[in-house]
């Protein structure tokens, strides 16, 4: 019994692999980023948008800091354990640890007006620029 | 079929960010015991809306879409992330109960279990007196 229940997951999903993706499943495996966690970063004509891939964090593992023009997102993610004692991880792709993460923001950033929120696995950051640097409409007067 | 889509997709280059054409493939944790079998699944910016289970013969598909809520006007200027969709399939064995799947999406994490049919689970088999 307790043979049939280690040997039928590793058949199960190695076979996966090979039919889904017709290469190694090293090679399927999505690799590890370089950077944890992955950013997209943008301007509009108001505010600097920074938008980090977090998923699965509690608010109080998350530390954002701004000083002169750096943005800095660090924090933990800590793994699920295995709840029974017969529980066995089976595979472990998703990233567990310490992060860091430090962005260069553009010079006309007013780190005052910033906003972040948590929602759905994305931490988004919103950084106003400064009221100099916003485009502004002229008048022509007659 | 679903072996090429993947490979055809793979070897786009994404000429415009803002249509995000790639698809990603999420991170993983599968955890297995005597009840059945745990999945969790990194799924960031995706909503209950915009995910998508599916289970068509013992193949399991997720899908996800990502949805940032841009701002229309917003260019980007740095950029990890160049698709929009989070793909992954499964096999699921015999000895998997694909119709009685439970999944909740909370902060981006996407937790799936499926549990063993009844007939693969270990059973006490109670002995009655005579």
């Amino acid at each position: 019994m307790i043979s049939n229940m280690i040997r039928f997951p590793s058949s199960l999903f190695d076979e996966l692999d090979e039919v889904f993706f017709g290469f190694p499943a090293s090679v399927a495996r999505p690799r590890r980023e370089r950077a944890y966690p992955p950013i997209n970063m943008g301007v509009t004509d108001n505010s600097v948008e920074v938008y980090v891939f977090l998923p699965g964090m509690k608010l109080e593992d998350i530390d954002l800091t701004i000083e002169k023009n750096l943005l800095s997102i660090s924090g933990k993610r800590e793994g699920e354990k295995p709840e029974g004692e017969d529980a066995t991880i089976y595979r472990e792709e998703r990233f567990k640890g310490s992060f860091k993460r430090v962005i260069t923001l553009p010079d006309d950033v007013d780190p005052e007006k910033t906003e972040a929120v948590y929602r759905n696995g994305i931490l988004h950051i919103s950084i106003a620029k400064r009221s100099e640097a916003q485009p502004r409409k002229i008048t022509v007067k007659a | 079929m679903t072996e090429q889509n993947v490979q055809n997709t793979r070897q786009q280059t994404p000429q415009q960010p803002e249509a995000m054409p790639l698809e990603l493939t999420p991170a993983v944790d599968i955890i297995e015991d005597k009840s059945g079998v745990t999945l969790l699944v990194d799924l960031p910016g995706v909503e209950r809306d915009g995910l998508d289970i599916d289970v068509d013969k013992n193949v399991l598909t997720i899908r996800g879409n990502i949805n940032l809520h841009t701002d229309e006007k917003l260019n980007a200027t740095y950029m990890d992330v160049h698709a929009g969709t989070f793909t992954r399939q499964f096999t699921l064995g015999s000895e998997l109960d694909a119709g009685a799947i439970d999944a909740t999406l909370k902060d981006g994490v996407l937790k799936l279990f499926v549990p063993r049919s009844d007939v693969h689970k270990p059973k006490k088999i109670e002995v009655k007196a005579g």
